[in-house]
Formats: C-alpha cells, structure tokens, sequence
C-alpha cells in the first residue's frame, strides 16, 4: 500500500466519520419536528409540573428560549460556539451545559471503568479453569462455563441492582443505597453493570478460545514439553487480542447506557442526564451529551483497533496466524434439558386465564391456585409468563437474526480495521436511538426491536471485523491472496467458515441480551404496551415489588435466565 | 512496543478510576437532618420554578402569608393585613426579621422581590391574568393594589414563587434568582450541588427562634424507591413521598400519612364519538364503582372517592349520584391513557380497563411519561384519562381549579367539557369573597359535573412521609409547601 492511498483511507475515514457526527446531532437537533411536540411546552412541563400550557406561557417560554427555525441552523449555530468550547446553555435549567456534561462524563468514566474491570476479572472467572483445563488436555473450554457465561449475561442489570440494594446496602446495610460520594458508592452500581456484561463478554470469547484450543500448534507446544503456564500465556494472547475491541464497545456502551442502573442508584451520569435532556427536549443538553460520546466511542473505538493490531501485530506481520479451525463439540444433554424445562413452563401456562384483574388477589404468594403467585393487580403469573414468552423470545430471536446478518456483512466488508460509522453508533444511548424512532414511528413493539438492532450489530460486526482481521492474516488465506483467489471465493471459502460460528454463537447469546434491550425501552413507555405480557414488560411494573413480593419478578427473570443458559449452551456442532 | 502501549492504556485506564470525581460535601455532625426529596432542582433553584416549593420545603425561604390546612391565610413574614378598600391591601411586616445575609427585610425589599416575581417569564401562575400593582409605605407597610376587587388577593401572596428574597439573590441573575444565603426561614441555604444534593444551616437569628436542629443536608431522589430503601438504612431521617408500594416493608410509626386535596379521576371525553352519549358515560361509571383503588393498589393509604374534593377538605361533603340510565356499550372500542410518572396510576388503567371490558367496553390502554402524553391529552386525543390532579391551584380553594379544568375555556379541560350553564357558576363562584361560601359554592358546582359524568372520582391521594427514629416536628401541609420547620429534630 502506498503512502497515498493510505492518505486517501485516512481522509475517507475522516469524512465518514465527520458525515456521520453531523447526521447525528442533526437528528437530535430535529427531535422536536420529527416528534412533533413544541420544546416549549417540554420546557414548560420541567420547569413546572402542573401548569397548564397556556398560551402566555409557552409564548414567553419560547421567547426565552430562542428556538431556531430549523434544525439546519439550530446545529450550525451550536456548532459555531464549539471552537471557544461552548456547548451552550441548557434550556431547562438556563446553566451552562458544558460543566454539567464534564461532571457526568467523570462520574460515567469511573463508573463504566470500575464495571468493565468487574466484566473482565469475571470473564476471567468463568473461562481461566477451563483454559488451564486445556493446557493439559487440548479439550475445549466445555458447556458449564458456556452456560454460566448465558446465565450472566441474561441477567437484568436492573434486576440486579435491585437486588443488592436490598440485600446489601439495606439489609446488611454495609453499603449506601445512592448516591455518588465516595469509593463506597462505587461497588454495587459497578456490580449491576459488571457482571451481566461479564457474562456477555466471556460468552464472546470463549468461541475464539475454543478454536484456539483446537490450532494444531498448541498439540505442538504441549507435546514439545512447554510448561502449562507457557501454553496458557499464548493461549490467553490470542484471546485478548480479540477482547480488546469488545472490552472498548462494552466501556464506551456503558458510559451513555447505564440508565437503569444509575436512576436506581441515583447517581448523576451520562445516561441519566442525556435522558432526563431527551424527555424535556433539552437540546443544547443533549447535543452536548451526544458530542462528548460519539468523540469518546470514537477516539477509544480507534485505540481499540490500534491495541488489537499491536497485540497481534508482530505475528500477523512476521510469521502466520493459523486460521481458526471450527471445533467439534461431543453431544450433550445440558441444552435438550433446559429446552424441555422452558418449554413445560410455558405450556403448564397456556391453558390458564392471565389476563383477570382481581385487586384483591394482590400480590398473592404462590399457592396451588397460582403456581408462580400473582401479580399488583392480581393476574396470574404463570399465565402471563407463558402468553409472554413468544412474544419476548421470538421478538428478541428475529432482532438477533437480524444483528447477525448486518453484522457479518459489514464486519466482513470492512477490509481494514479503523473508527467509523459503527463507533458512532454503538456510543449513542439505545435510548436516544429509541425516542428518535419512536418520535419518528411511533412507539411499540416494533419500533423498539428496530432501535435494539440499531444498535445490537455492532458488537457482532466488531467481533466479525477483529476475527476477519486475524483470518486475513493466516496462511491459507495469504497463500490464497498471492495465489490469484477471487475475493468472493477467500470469502466463501476461508473467511465465512472460520468467521461465520463464532460470531453466530455470540449472536446467540446475545438474545437474551436483546430482549432485555427492548425491556428497557419498555420501561420508559417505548416498547411492548402497558399491559402486556412481554417479560421485560412484566419486570418493569413488579420492579418496585421485589422485596414485598418477589415471585412477581422471579418469573420473568428466570425465563430471561433459562433462555440465557439455553443460549449459553448450545453450540455450532461442525464436522 | 506493544508492551509500551499496554502499559499507557493501564495507565489510563487507572487515570480514569482515580480522577472519577464524587459528588460528595455533607455537613458535619450526626444530630443533622437528612433530607430526601423528591423533586430534584430543575432551574438551579430559581423561585419561578417548580423549585421555589423546594425551597419552602427545606426551610429556607418564605412567602409573607402561608396557608393552613383549611386553606385559609395566616401570617409568615407580614404579620397582619386589611382591606382599604376593595381593590387596595395593606399588609404590615413583621418586626425583627432579617435575612440570611443579616440585612433587615423592609418593605422596599419585599416589594423589589414581588416585581421581579411579577415581571419573570412566564408570570408566576398566582399573578396571571391579574393586574397587579406593589408600593411600599414606609418601613413596615407594603400596599397591594388591583385593577379590580380580587376576593382571594391574599391568598395568592401565599405561593411559593412569590417568596421573599434579600437584595443579593437577584444581582447575578434578576430573571433567575439565586435563593443561597438570602431567604428569610430558619435554615440557611449555603449550597445547592446541582440536581444531586444541598446543605442548609441553622439560622440562629430566625425572627421565630432558634431552630432545633443544626444543619439540614438534602438529598433530591427522584425514586420513590430509593427514598424508601435510604430511610430504611437509616441514610435519611425523613423521606418525602414514598410509593404506595413500598409501605409495606415499613413500619407503621414510621409513617405520616397527610391527605392531599388531589383526586384521582377517570375523566370521560364529553367530544368523543363513545362518552359523548351520557347514557355510556353512565355505564363507565357504573363498571369502575366497585373498584376499590384506594384499598388495594394505594394499600389503604388513600381515601375512597367521596365526590371530587376529598377529606383533606373538611368543607368537602360527599354527595349522591342521581339515577342515570345506562346504556349497554356492545363491544364500543374506546382508548384509555395515563401516565407512568405515579407508581400508581399505571395500576389502576389495568383495573379500571379490565372492569370497562367486563361491563362491554372494548378498551385499549395506553401508557407514557406525563411530559410525552401531555399533548395528545390537551388535544382530546384518548376517551378517557386517568390522572391524579391537586384542585386547590394557588388560591387554596377549588374555585381556580374548576375554571381552568372544566370551563369551556379551561386550560387543562382533558374532559373538553363545556356547559354554559356551569360556566356562569364558576364565573359568579369567582367573585365571591368570602372563603365559606366559596368552598360551598364549589361544592354545589361539583354536583352538576358528577351528575353529567364528566370526572368519575376514584381516589383521594395522600401524601406519607417516611421518618427515623426520633424525627419530630414536620410540618403535614396539605399544599406541600412546608416540610422543615424551625422545630423538625432528631432526638
């Protein structure tokens, strides 16, 4: 490659990247007329709660404001007081917003650092016996870390933190129940977000490990009398390489998608506040929390990239990467038995009545009249939990299919690894993503599957881009390369297969993950409507119960559980 | 140099979770009280926000009249007040008062702090559509004129936007004034950490005594939930606000429970193509009469519906419905809305949507955050609406509330009703003076609108305070506009 071209990539990326900057703040700055509600009477509304709009109100509110006449001019307006570092004043509370922003970013930082260390250790935790396993034996990691890696990563974030507020911080009252005032705020929010993403992250890795295991060069090594540690070293190398990138989506994520988490800690960071920005359409707020994630998912995405090339540089450029060989997988029983135990939950349901609202079954314990207990406003359970369950894992398992599609054809088609449109994307709040579609289409269902895999390929085309990356540089695909193959037979023949099971078994066990994704949309009145059945519906109204009446959650989360150790546990079986 | 580079993202990294600022800065000493709040600020304390309850709330500034339960005037920093005639006041101050800046309150400063309430953007609620007109008569006496006799002038002094503010409040900023150090109530607001937290020390020159507690440090917690899990780890000595569902994980005597001049309605849109027929209205209202929300999704912790006004109102009486002819729905589709910002409320759509289907509605519900269903609401776009609304406005008694809720050109009309006839009353209803007779007259108003079913009242709200051990002398306002006063302690 000569210098030019490589100028030329440069200056694309640049563009891309700028283009895609601008795209966004212009879709926030076009909020209100893509919503169709006057940011006036949200302004309003923040400021007092129970004025009515009238007219010499919102007139004077608007006068104040100074609401630009279109969003063209609202953003190059904003923009021009970005070079002497103003990010305006916060419509609501008339404050600059520049402060506000820096003070949630550190808050964010710390908090998104501390849980993506707790994700990595418990990665770790999950895989490193498995690993030492193999140094000895060469058998792959095995389907109790996968399944323990499913069951994590299924775990509502708000659930958990639920959880270990009431049992840590009030019942033990070791820790304080909110707030942000010292290291002691720090481990139950780290926690909550840590080890769900921890699940997801060992999930990740864990295909990549496997095909590792089975490269002919660790028979090698360990027949050639390599120390254990000596093996585990090289073996962890090339996991790490991979985990890079997906350790920068899962911080970068983190810093603007903690909202659940934070607004049961009552912690001010990022998320919360470009969110409490979004409902009051604020938008010198929100394009000032925007600016600062795209920047930051941005900048890391590409130190990502860089740290990935560095770790696998100097093998990728002297010497070869063996192309990741699919593994064979003996049989075994542990998904069939999750599948069956799923699956008579849900039938044992179907023929009962979930949908009688009877106040003064309230709350009722599980009893023989209601297996799962009832909930706050009387309903059965076990009913709703079976009339639910289509509808959560269908819609979670279309929106997967849909990432991992979308995810393959853009990791696959990125020739080289650099930031781009996909780290803009993926630092964006899934929130933001579903109020503009929501404000654009209406909300539901639908529209909160479409804002989930807005966002849900990106970590599917990053980790399809790293593997890529590593294919590109193994033998057979260079000696393919000098040897004259057309690209779409390297691609059929040498990519897809060593990319292909890996991304789809991340794929897989990110359904879970999606349908807790649409669950938080639901929360905010953006997904399945009121009264449904969808679990992550359920959980949002019986959230406040969990102490009081803890069936009422344990339904949903043990579907979501269930469904995550299924997902965890069934693997691409290949010969 | 990959190992360099490992070694500067390590670097980093610890960086970020070192420099990771904490908001924290309470005062000193146990026997302070913490505070939680539910509303955190929304305009850096501004009074002509929401945040000047906020600040009543913590004892730190003050109208010149408050209200009682009643809803009747009683005297804060102006001490007495007559009518010259009827459209001139004249209110004198207390003697003795200071501000927290230690410059005496007179009447050229109360009066510059009206003006500036009365000129803000938009005109504080209390003094629109009034005209309005402040003087001051030597040290003690402010003088309140009107361009027409206003029977409720008084009352209106009493809202929280129009505190009393020193002289340094408004310096930086006259349109957004600034509350630290320069109210006048028996804690002194030193710092506001933005939406997050505040600190208030007690004002030992206070003209009502020295106040029992030394400090005051507020924590705003939006979540009902988590006010409730930090009272029960004993993190807050006093929770304002706490859901319904979660009194059962506390205590009984460490409850407070003030009923509320709020009512929960179901209000029936009298232009939609189904409730326009009073003869189905009938039947909504005869298939959600048996439902039992405050019993049940207000765990008791409401009062069943008596009429719109409730028994935060002793006035209130509960009248009877005249027999209505009901007609059978037969399956008319009809849309119900309600929002999700009250724990509650959410509930009771799924009950009263299931009750409407058992009678032959066929109902489809819909759920939101208030401030994104407000405007399809103000449009009449759903047949029916389950809101929980306070109807003393600003004047204390319900007079307001029915002209902006149910006159034809109401401002909040969800039920888009309009009747000339009941708008004549509420128009005569306003001239009255005489707070008995207003209440009374209201009451009498009331009647028509149940009999025509335009709001099925389904619960009167409480409000409960949550307090630790040894927490007294919190103030049980109804308008919650007071919560610390100079005698809350903690034993």
């Amino acid at each position: 490659m000569t210098l030019r071209t490589l100028g030329a990539g440069t200056a694309r990326t640049a563009g891309t990247v700028l283009a895609s900057c601008l795209a966004v703040l212009l879709v926030v700055a076009a909020l209100p007329w893509l919503s169709g509600t006057d940011p006036a009477r949200t302004v309003l509304r923040m400021r007092f709660a129970e004025r009515e709009p009238d007219q010499q109100a919102l007139e004077a509110i608007r006068a104040e404001l100074d609401i630009p006449a279109n969003p063209l001019l609202g953003v190059l307006h904003w923009l021009a007081g970005l070079p002497r570092g103003d990010l305006g004043i916060s419509w609501v509370s008339r404050q600059p917003v520049g402060p506000e922003v820096a003070s949630a970013l550190g808050v964010s930082a710390t908090l998104a650092g501390t849980a993506a260390t707790v994700a990595v250790l418990l990665a770790a935790a999950v895989l490193l016996p498995g690993l030492w396993r193999a140094t000895r034996t060469g058998k792959p990691l095995g389907r109790t870390s996968g399944a323990v890696a499913g069951l994590l990563g299924s775990l509502p974030e708000f659930v958990l933190a639920a959880l270990l507020l009431a049992v840590v911080a009030v019942h033990w009252g070791w820790l304080p129940t909110f707030g942000w005032s010292g290291v002691e705020s720090l481990p139950l929010p780290a926690l909550a977000l840590g080890v769900p993403a921890g699940g997801l992250l060992a999930r990740a890795l864990s295909g990549g490990l496997d095909a590792t295991i089975a490269e002919p060069w660790v028979r090698t090594w360990r027949a050639n009398g390599f120390s254990r540690p000596q093996v585990l070293l090289a073996l962890l190398r090339r996991g790490i390489a991979v985990a890079i990138p997906q350790l920068v989506l899962l911080f970068v994520g983190l810093l603007g998608s903690a909202v659940t988490v934070e607004a049961a800690f009552a912690i001010p960071g990022l998320g919360q506040t470009a969110l409490d920005g979004l409902l009051s359409q604020d938008l010198p707020l929100v394009q000032g929390c925007v600016l600062v994630l795209i920047l930051l998912g941005l900048g890391l995405g590409g130190a990502g990239m860089l740290a990935h090339r560095a770790l696998l540089g100097s093998v990728l450029h002297t010497a070869e990467v063996p192309a990741a060989i699919p593994v064979s997988q003996p049989n075994s029983k542990l998904p069939a038995v999750l599948a069956v135990l799923l699956g008579l939950i849900v039938l044992a349901g179907l023929p009962r009545d979930g949908s009688s609202v009877l106040l003064t079954e309230r709350l009722a314990a599980p009893s023989a009249a209601h297996p799962l207990g009832t909930d706050a406003v009387g309903r059965d359970i076990l009913a709703r939990f079976s009339s639910g369950a289509l509808l959560s894992i269908g819609t979670a398992v279309l929106v997967s299919a849909v990432c991992l599609l979308i995810g393959l054809l853009v990791g696959l088609a990125s020739r080289r690894g650099r930031a781009g449109a996909p780290d803009v994307l993926n630092a964006l709040p899934p929130v933001l993503v579903g109020i503009v579609i929501a404000a654009a289409f209406g909300s539901g269902l639908f529209g909160a599957a479409i804002a989930v895999v807005l966002v849900g390929w990106i970590p599917l085309a990053v980790h399809a881009r790293t593997l890529a990356v590593q294919a590109r540089g193994s033998g057979y695909v260079r000696a393919a390369t000098l040897g004259g193959a057309r690209r779409g037979w390297i691609l059929r023949r040498h990519l897809l297969p060593s990319v292909f099971p890996q991304v789809l078994r991340h794929a897989v066990v990110r359904v879970p993950h999606n349908a807790l994704g649409i669950a938080a949309l639901s929360f905010l009145g953006l997904g399945a409507p009121h009264d449904s059945a969808e679990w992550g519906a359920m959980l949002a109204q019986s959230l406040g119960y969990l102490e009081r009446a803890p069936w009422t959650i344990a339904g949903p989360t043990i579907g979501l559980a269930l469904l995550g150790m299924l997902a965890g546990s069934i693997r691409g079986t290949r010969n | 140099m990959p190992h360099r580079k490992r070694s500067l993202l390590c670097v980093l990294a610890a960086a970020t979770l070192v420099s990771g600022c904490f908001a924290g800065g309470q005062g000193e000493g146990t026997d302070r009280i913490q505070l939680g709040l539910a509303f955190p600020p929304v305009k850096a304390m501004s009074p002509f926000s929401d945040d000047a309850a906020t600040a009543t709330r913590m004892g730190t500034a003050e109208t010149l009249v408050t209200l009682d339960a009643e809803g009747t005037p009683q005297p804060a920093l102006a001490a007495s007040w007559r009518e010259s005639d009827p459209t001139t006041w004249r209110l004198r101050l207390r003697t003795g008062a200071t501000f927290h800046d230690g410059t005496p309150v007179t009447a050229k400063q109360v009066v510059a702090s009206l003006q500036q309430a009365k000129e803000a953007t938009p005109t504080p609620r209390s003094l629109a559509e009034t005209d309005i007109d402040f003087a001051a008569e030597g040290e003690h006496i402010v003088v309140v004129r009107t361009a027409e006799a206003d029977p409720v002038l008084i009352q209106r002094l009493s809202s929280p936007e129009l505190m009393i503010l020193a002289e340094r409040a408004y310096q930086d900023d006259p349109t957004a004034p600034n509350p630290v150090r320069a109210g006048t109530g028996p804690y002194v607001l030193t710092k506001v950490n933005g939406a997050t937290s505040a600190t208030l020390e007690a004002f030992d020159d206070y003209w009502g005594g020295k106040p029992a507690t030394p400090g005051i440090d507020v924590r705003f917690l939006s979540e009902g939930d988590s006010r409730a899990r930090a009272l029960r780890a004993e993190e807050l000595d006093i929770a304002q606000a706490l859901p319904a569902g979660q009194l059962g994980s506390l205590d009984a005597d460490q409850l407070v429970s003030v009923p509320l001049p709020r009512t929960v309605n179901l209000s029936l849109n009298q232009e939609s193509p189904v409730f326009r027929d009073a003869e189905l209205r009938a039947a909504a209202r005869a298939a959600v009469a048996d439902l039992d929300i405050a019993k049940t999704i207000y765990e008791g912790d409401a009062d069943p519906p008596a009429g719109l006004f409730g028994p935060a109102s002793s006035w209130a009486e509960k009248p009877g419905y005249p027999e209505a002819k009901a007609a059978d729905p037969n399956g008319r589709r009809i849309s119900l809305a309600t929002y999700s910002d009250r724990a509650e409320l959410p509930e009771a759509a799924s009950a009263v949507a299931e009750a409407l289907r058992k009678a032959g509605f066929q109902v489809s519900v819909e759920v939101k955050e208030y401030a994104a269903l407000e405007p399809a609401l103000l449009r009449g776009d759903y047949d029916a609406v389950i809101g929980a609304r306070s109807y003393v406005l600003d004047t204390g008694d319900p007079i307001g509330w029915l002209a902006s809720d149910l006159a034809c050109d109401g401002g909040y009309n969800l039920a888009r009703y309009c009747d000339a006839e009941v708008d004549g009353l509420i128009r005569n209803a306003a001239e009255i003076s005489d707070p008995a007779e207003r209440n009374a007259a209201a009451v009498d108003i009331s009647e028509q609108i149940l009999a025509a079913d335009v709001l099925v009242p389904l619960a009167h709200e409480k409000t409960r305070f949550g307090l630790g051990e040894g927490v007294t002398g919190i103030a049980e306002d109804p308008f919650e506009r007071q919560i610390i006063t100079k005698d809350t302690a903690k034993q």
